[in-house]
């Protein structure tokens, strides 16, 4: 049977006694090209140091192609495995061809020069990367992308069975980026080289690796391929920020956006609108649209939700009511004030019950003095109210021209907005 | 370029024997080769001889120390005192000079001085490596710690002592290539010989050090085992020259850079010619310290500063232009 290209065994690591890496378990077959997303901190590269063996395990086991790592001799570890960092920095001015010499230090006798066999796996890791023709230009006089091509080619030299990648494009722009990982796409196919990358390029790694894994806190907490991996709900959870995720029917692409926000030339500014939420479903609402420049005001809200404290955070004006009681009548009208002088209001997904079903009352006044009403779709199915009042208001409502929406952006499309003036 | 390389070498190469003959021309007796047939000239020729063999081997140990430890230190700053190896040579020398020890001979001061910079290096290592793993700049902090204290016990020593071991330090801490012994000689060019041969089978770590300790662990060197070694030779190189000649500076901080901006960084053939340029150049200087105000003589440190330093301006700024130094 093949040895796996990689083994990882309950694998705990880190520094100085305490875990980067908890309770790791992975295996990847040679020849495969897999990505590991997951934010800074997660323990990407500690992974890769255990591989390396520059960071030794506390406990658990790693092993490459069959043979553990702590028992790996350092030439020998060599010639299965070559990384490729970020960026290298010298000071010496080492020509592109000493340093891919370099990458075959484990390889060359200590007694003779290189022989034929060296001088042309050397020449051909430069050719295979286009870096052949500036082979006696000093490395410190490079481009970014031909530095990262000379080092590409020095690992290429070491003949490796697998390629750590560490970010290895962070630094370059798409043109050589999408260089890099061609010639590594390649090395993949052609040479059934394992690769591993790292990378921050959610988008350009989900194209390139069939497999990708995210990490997060030491743990792998997705594995597969891209469209099952990227979800906005993984991504969320992992990065700590909303995404879109767009997926291509046609090749089955995946593509991750920046989630929903005013478009070009849109602005909040100087536009009140009325938030009616409560139990959490408002926070994303407020927080968006005073990023967008709008004037907030909410409620009636009760002390001590979670909306209450994200309003209070944002310094957003709030109508307050006591914990866990049902709307009062002065809260109401501190409302009402607010419903008064505002231009939009907007109905998050709250649930109504009968204590706060009155909150519906400051829609049919906006409505009444022609403001515009936005209402999230689903009211029936958050209607706690008995004989189902809400649903019936809701609906009554919609008959005299309040809008549903569906999701942030239908919102941020239907939201009253001032233009910003183009400057020429 | 390569070609540049090439013909530079042969250059030097021719060069070298030229130079070294001229040298042996020049002296405080005057200019000109002794006459070998009178009992007079002998002698002097064969001081001459002697001075120039300890000059050329100081000169190359110097460079090939400095060159390593560049190399293994990632910095242009490093030299071969820069981990206290001087300050413990010198610690050990005058502790011999003062306390009058003459056991061994013409070997106590040497010999003293020797073992004190092996000790001193010892110390730096075990300060630094205390942590798991070796880290540069543990390294060169406790070295230069470790110095400061050397230097400072020196210091008193020196506010103590009489008069005449006063001069004997002075004279030693200044730099003197006028060797005392012909074993000595043999013994310090053996050691000499031998380490510089050491780190040449190193080259290629070397080569892959100089891109950082975890690039060289990914192309397959033992780091901690190559920089230990490499430390270990470049001081073993270091002591050798220093109980040789006593403290002679500058040679290894800029013999390394000249000869690296002419042949490239590549250690395979960067510490050969270091080795030349470096035995040439305290050749040189030494040269010029017995003739220039003879018959007094200036001390050899002197003038390699004197010399050194604006070529070394001149060397970096040229360099800079073509990118070459950072």
């Amino acid at each position: 049977m093949k040895d796996k290209a990689l083994q990882f065994n309950n694998l705990f690591a880190g520094y100085h006694g305490s875990p980067v890496i908890r309770d790791l378990s992975l295996c990847v077959e040679q020849g495969e090209m897999i990505g590991l997303l997951g934010p800074n901190g997660a323990g990407k590269t500690t992974l890769f140091r255990c591989i390396t063996g520059l960071c030794t395990p506390l406990s658990g086991t790693v092993s490459i192609f069959g043979n553990n790592t702590r028992r790996l001799t350092a030439s020998k570890r060599a010639r299965l495995v070559a990384v490729v960092p970020q960026e290298l920095e010298i000071s010496v001015p080492f020509t592109i061809q000493e340093i891919v010499t370099i990458g075959r230090t484990a390889s060359l006798s200590r007694w003779t020069p290189p022989s034929n066999h060296d001088r042309n796996i050397i020449e051909r890791a430069m050719v295979y990367t286009d870096v052949a023709d500036m082979k006696h230009r000093p490395f410190t006089e490079l481009s970014g992308g031909e530095k990262q091509r000379a080092i590409v080619a020095m690992a290429i030299a070491q003949e490796p069975s697998m390629i750590l990648m560490d970010e290895a494009t962070s630094c370059l722009d798409i043109n050589h980026r999408l260089e890099i990982m061609q010639i590594i796409e390649r090395l993949n196919i052609e040479q059934d080289v394992t690769v591993l990358m790292i990378s921050h390029d959610i988008n350009t790694t989900a194209e390139f690796c069939r497999r990708l894994l995210i990490m997060d806190h030491g743990r792998i907490v997705a594995d597969g391929a891209p469209s099952k991996v990227l979800t906005e709900e993984t991504l969320r959870h992992v990065y700590h920020c909303d995404v879109h995720i767009q997926k291509n029917s046609m090749n089955g692409s995946v593509t991750v956006l920046p989630a929903p926000r005013l478009t070009h030339g849109k602005s909040g500014q100087g536009i009140r609108v009325h938030i009616i939420s409560g139990g959490g479903c408002g926070e994303e609402i407020m927080r968006r649209l005073s990023l967008c420049g709008y004037t907030l005001t909410c409620g009636v809200l009760n002390n001590g939700d979670s909306d209450t404290e994200t309003a209070r955070a944002l310094g957003i004006e709030t109508a307050l009511e006591k914990p866990f009681s049902p709307v009062s009548q002065p809260a109401l009208e501190t409302a009402g004030k607010m419903t008064r002088e505002t231009d939009a209001i907007v109905i998050c997904g709250v649930p109504f019950g009968p204590g706060n079903v009155v909150n519906l009352d400051l829609a049919q006044q906006a409505l009444d003095a022609g403001k515009p009403v936005l209402i999230m779709e689903g009211i029936a199915d958050r209607d706690y109210t008995p004989d189902r009042i809400a649903t019936k208001r809701v609906q009554d409502l919609m008959n005299r021209g309040a809008k549903s929406w569906q999701d942030l952006t239908d919102l941020l499309n239907m939201i009253p907005h001032t233009s910003i003036p183009q400057k020429n | 370029m390569k070609t540049n390389k090439k013909s530079i070498l042969w250059i030097l190469a021719i060069l070298t024997p030229v130079l070294l003959l001229i040298c042996l021309a020049a002296g405080a007796s005057g200019l000109g080769i002794p006459d070998w047939k009178t009992d007079t000239g002998r002698a002097i020729l064969f001081l001459r001889l002697d001075r120039i063999i300890t000059g050329f081997v100081v000169g190359a140990a110097l460079s090939v120390a400095g060159v390593v430890l560049q190399a293994l230190l990632r910095n242009p700053l490093a030299e071969p005192y820069v981990l206290g190896v001087s300050s413990g040579a010198a610690l050990g020398a005058s502790i011999a000079i003062v306390a009058g020890i003459s056991f061994l001979g013409v070997f106590t001061i040497p010999l003293t001085a020797f073992l004190f910079a092996i000790a001193t290096l010892a110390t730096v290592y075990f300060l630094a490596g205390a942590g798991q793993k070796l880290s540069i700049y543990g390294i060169i902090l406790s070295g230069v710690i470790v110095s400061s204290i050397c230097s400072s016990i020196l210091l008193f020593i020196i506010a103590w002592v009489p008069i005449e071991g006063l001069h004997s330090i002075m004279w030693w801490m200044l730099g003197d290539l006028q060797i005392t012994s012909r074993p000595l000689l043999a013994a310090g060019s053996i050691v000499t010989i031998l380490c510089i041969a050491g780190v040449w089978m190193l080259a290629r770590e070397l080569n892959a050090l100089s891109l950082g300790s975890d690039m060289a662990h990914h192309v397959g060197v033992p780091t901690k085992l190559a920089v230990t070694l490499g430390l270990t030779l470049a001081t073993l190189i270091t002591s050798a020259a220093v109980s040789l000649a006593g403290l002679i500076g500058f040679a290894g901080l800029v013999i390394p850079h000249v000869t690296r901006s002419i042949t490239g960084p590549d250690h395979k053939r960067l510490i050969p010619a270091a080795a030349i340029f470096g035995g040439l150049f305290l050749t040189i200087c030494d040269a010029a310290a017995r003739t220039i105000l003879a018959p007094r003589e200036i001390p050899v440190g002197v003038i390699t500063a004197i010399i050194g330093g604006p070529f070394f301006l001149f060397i970096l700024k040229k360099r800079r232009k073509k990118g070459f130094m950072e």
